[in-house]
């Protein structure tokens, strides 16, 4: 400390980075064994747990012999298609859209741009549910969906199975592709489009000559973004998948746990995140140099845009048919079948029981409406207090970790702080709550042991989020100038007061809107939650999946709509805080 | 204000042993005002019914918070264990099916504690007071329509669901999901021998087992080949082959008792009993206290209030079971007039020991089947 308030601060910045390790190592170190305690040691302790004894076996088991085809190949399969399927279909959705509103004239495209955004708040486990709503045939006997209620039959590739999770999943990512790519088709150099169209090219040899190069790393990005999200999705192969045996890695690790199979559970979960970080790693190293992911940067100059002539009404058709699926479809959809008794009459005798009724023992075994109903309460208590404990914690973890490496990046700690920070990113949901079981599920040390409290969700949801919390820690503490934390150093002014009086307030409406976002991201999760989950701690999202497995559609849907709410209306209020240019939007 | 907590401590600090020994000794009423000071019981049911429980123990025993879980038996043997290994205890009283799991997972490794409440001990027969307090049995059998089959069963014959006309028209909940449905699987291999007879009354030919190690095995796989179709609760099970306006329903494994929603959720379900060589199998919902329940008096007056008054219907601590296909395990409680007597029902009697020395072997069999 002393030694750098010595030193020359001009100096510093242009030959001091040796120098200023020493006062920065100490919070690096700090941030360093917080992600380790957070990210690495839940991970770890699941690898270990295979390994002992008793739970070496089920390695075998998972990988050969003669369960590993129904416990490990076949899921793995589903799983791969999956994937594959998923991010090629969100690529193309994505782009297309990307395209249309960033480099073309279509018409309405401030809307089309926001509408393209929304399918990511919807919760995938929603857009399962309004599809069972739908098409939902006859094989369980029983109730029907909308179209065969209206006389329509539907099959049963259709109507469950590998068919429709393919569908909700690529309408549910392709909004992240779209992120990334409007991001990235947004910074095609104007100066180079402009030659060529001077040189005479035409809009093809443009897009294949100079916007295809240029965003390909955002294609691959997207790609890969959108295959981890595919392959870890708990909630729609589970909703749509189980009544014709479909499973995944996902259903499996869930299904292993849940009836105390724990170590093929845990072994699965391990092969499931090597998959994932395998193909984010390849995709990485395909696009080298380009890292960051979803930050979306700006770039003045704009080049002409295309004009559709013609086709401009045939697109605006196809792209509104697009969101019309992925956006209002579902949310209709849900908001109908939370007031309809039955699936098969979405739109006649509405109540609003499922909403406000009070206990009666003729509908729905006697479960009162969710404004009357303990659990459902207790849920939303519950969840809207873990939202903000995870925005908090995320946030000043963030900014720990941003503050700490922002100023200087270079040296192996800032470089391991970045990699671990990122790291959640490669594990899916379910496997990284298997890991936190595995970790929390014993007293640590004098420590008593973590599991079924309130803490341990708030822990992990901060851990999970870590990626994006750092992301908008980094992104917040560069707008905010080094020379004024400098000067505060200068005068004696320790860490604490520095970032309490200095970084804080100037970044104050970045950390809201980037923890706002945070929080609508913990609110309608359920692949995380949904193995920490217990009984006496019940979240919305594992209650309304717990209501849809049980039949009780309604009241899944219900909750659906209170969280599709809370998120669309956070995520408006974090774009109005952030202000944040979107640059595609800009004409 | 400081005194007289200490003093209520050093009494209670001096009550503690005796209470220790005589806890389970207590009659009601004994318990009732320590039970009250208490103010909560917390309890893990693998039936939704523990919702009519809580009505009734909370109308009869005011100041006492029933909280009710609605958790399936497989579900409440992890958690349980998982919370047991976390060193926390969540739930008082734990009401569950799964005697074959739940006695070796729970009872012998001392997370749970069985209790008898002393009022009604002397009208047990000794199988439902150890080694945990049973206070019905229930069912997994196979249950039809009846407004559809007004003539009785379709199906006489276990080994008729694996002929082509039930393909795709047989349901059960996942049996990897629920233990009530693994134990029920479980049976069927360990009855191999009546299995075999079975098949041979249906097809008028031995049975050619293939690879199969026995003709239970055998059925199941046949059964899964004919794609059965699994679901994720007995619900939906009830819904599929209950629902009222169906031309040609399916059939499927469920709770006979189930049976008593018929009339609230538009079914007609109704069981199959005359079944060749058995409709399905009949086990205890058994009973436990959470080994240091946070409160222990509370969850004895629950479970004494659970196992019914000195009426001869067990009155409204029993009512939520008191129903056609439900059998009381006390002696003196009459059976109910609508259900099929107990003695002329065909279902197995599950054997928990025997039951769960092949309980996982069975369950991979599912798995691969899958």
């Amino acid at each position: 400390m002393t030694q750098a308030v010595l030193d020359d601060p001009p100096l510093r910045h242009a030959a001091g980075r040796r120098r200023w390790l020493a006062p920065g190592t100490g919070l690096k170190l700090v941030v360093l064994g917080l992600l380790a305690l957070l990210i690495v040691m839940p991970l770890l302790s699941t690898v270990l747990f295979t390994l002992t004894e008793e739970s070496r076996g089920a390695w075998g088991d998972v990988l050969a012999g003669r369960l590993s085809r129904a416990l490990f190949w076949q899921p793995l399969l589903n799983t791969l298609v999956i994937g594959v399927v998923v991010s090629v279909a969100c690529v193309l959705l994505g782009g297309f859209l990307a395209w249309l509103v960033v480099m073309t004239d279509i018409p309405f495209r401030r809307t089309i741009g926001v509408m393209a955004t929304l399918p990511f708040m919807i919760p995938s486990f929603a857009s399962a549910l309004a599809w069972g709503s739908l098409f939902r045939n006859g094989r369980l006997g029983g109730r029907v969906g909308w179209l065969e209620g209206m006389g329509f039959s539907v099959p049963d590739w259709l109507a469950w199975g590998m068919v429709p999770t393919l569908v909700v999943l690529s309408l549910h990512y392709f909004s992240l592709a779209f992120t990334i790519i409007a991001a990235a088709l947004a910074t095609v150099s104007s100066d180079l489009v402009e030659a060529a169209q001077i040189a005479g090219a035409r809009g093809r040899r443009i897009l294949m000559g100079i916007v295809l190069p240029v965003v390909t790393p955002a294609l691959v990005a997207a790609g890969s973004l959108c295959f981890a999200g595919a392959v870890s999705n708990f909630a729609t192969p589970a909703l749509l998948g189980l009544p014709v045996r479909m499973q995944t890695l996902a259903t499996r690790l869930y299904g292993m746990i849940s009836v105390g199979q724990t170590a093929r559970g845990y072994v699965i979960g391990i092969l499931l995140v090597l998959i994932s970080a395998a193909v984010l790693w390849a995709a990485n190293r395909a696009v080298s140099g380009r890292r960051s992911y979803a930050t979306i940067t700006g770039k003045g100059g704009r080049a002409k845009r295309f004009a559709l002539g013609r086709a401009r009404l045939p697109l605006l058709l196809v792209a509104a048919l697009i969101l019309a699926c992925a956006t209002v479809v579902p949310v209709i959809v849900l908001f109908a079948s939370s007031l309809a008794p039955s699936s098969a009459a979405l739109f006649s005798n509405w109540t609003v029981h499922y909403w406000i009724g009070e206990s009666n023992p003729a509908i729905a075994q006697g479960i009162p409406g969710i404004v009357h109903n303990p659990d459902i309460l207790r849920a939303i208590t519950v969840t809207l207090t873990l939202g903000v404990a995870v925005a908090g914690a995320g946030m000043a973890l963030g900014l720990l970790a941003a503050y700490a490496t922002a100023r200087s990046r270079a040296g192996w700690l800032s470089a391991t702080i970045t990699q671990v920070s990122f790291l959640p990113l490669l594990v899916p949901g379910i496997a990284f709550g298997a890991a936190y079981i595995a970790w929390a599920g014993a007293p640590i040390g004098p420590f008593p042991a973590l599991y079924g409290t309130f803490l341990l969700l708030v822990i992990a949801g901060t851990a999970y989020l870590v990626p994006f919390s750092v992301q908008t820690g980094r992104a917040v503490i560069q707008q905010v100038s080094g020379e004024l934390d400098e000067s505060a150093r200068l005068t004696g002014a320790g860490l604490a007061r520095r970032l309490w009086a200095i970084t804080v307030p100037l970044a104050v409406r970045g950390l809201a809107a980037g923890g706002i976002l945070i929080f609508v991201k913990i609110i309608r999760d359920l692949s995380l939650v949904v193995l920490l989950f217990t009984p006496t701690m019940p979240v919305m999202s594992v209650l309304a999946y717990r209501y849809a497995s049980e039949g009780f559609t309604q009241f899944a849907n219900a909750i659906t709509c209170v969280i599709l709410v809370l998120s669309v209306a956070a995520t408006l209020l974090a774009e109005r805080l952030q202000a944040r240019s979107q640059p595609w939007l800009k004409s | 204000m400081r005194q007289p907590t200490i003093a209520a401590l050093l009494a209670l600090l001096a009550a503690a042993p005796a209470l220790a020994q005589d806890i389970d000794a207590m009659s009601p009423e004994e318990l009732l005002p320590l039970a009250q000071e208490e103010g909560q019981v917390v309890v893990y049911s693998f039936t939704s019914r523990i919702a009519r429980v809580e009505q009734a123990f909370e109308e009869a025993y005011p100041g006492i918070d029933l909280i009710g879980y609605d958790i399936s038996s497989t579900e409440q043997i992890a958690r349980l264990q998982a919370e047991a290994a976390a060193g926390t205890v969540n739930a008082d009283v734990v009401y569950i099916s799964d005697a074959p799991v739940a006695v070796p997972a729970l009872v012998e490794t001392g997370i749970l504690v069985n209790y008898v409440p002393p009022r009604v001990a002397d009208r047990l027969p000794d199988e439902a007071k150890a080694p945990l307090l049973s206070n019905r049995l229930s069912t997994k059998v196979l249950m039809y329509n009846e407004e559809a089959h007004p003539d009785g069963s379709p199906v006489t014959n276990l080994w008729q669901l694996t002929r082509p006309e039930w393909r795709g028209r047989v349901l059960m909940v996942d049996p990897l999901q629920r233990g009530d449905y693994l134990d029920l699987m479980t049976e069927i291999v360990l009855r191999s021998d009546e299995m075999a007879e079975a098949y041979e009354a249906e097809f008028g030919e031995p049975i050619d087992l293939g690879d199969a190690p026995d003709a239970g095995t055998r059925f199941i796989e046949d059964l899964f080949a004919n794609d059965v179709i699994l679901v994720s609760s007995t619900d939906d099970v009830n819904a599929a082959v209950g629902a009222l306006g169906q031309e040609n329903p399916p059939v499927g494994f469920t709770s006979y008792s189930d049976r008593r929603d018929n009339e609230d959720e538009g079914w007609a379900l109704q069981v199959a009993n005359d079944v060749e060589p058995a409709n399905g199998i009949i086990f205890p919902a058994v009973l436990g206290i959470a080994a240091n329940a946070p409160h222990p008096h509370a969850a004895r007056l629950l479970i004494d209030f659970m196992m019914g008054d000195d009426s001869e219907t067990g009155g409204p601590g029993y009512a939520p079971f008191y129903v056609a296909g439900d059998y009381a395990t006390r002696t003196d409680i009459v059976p109910h007039p609508d259900a099929v007597p107990l003695d002329e029902f065909r279902a197995w009697r599950i054997d928990p020991v025997a039951t769960a020395a092949i309980r996982g072997e069975v369950g991979d069999l599912i798995l691969t089947l899958q």
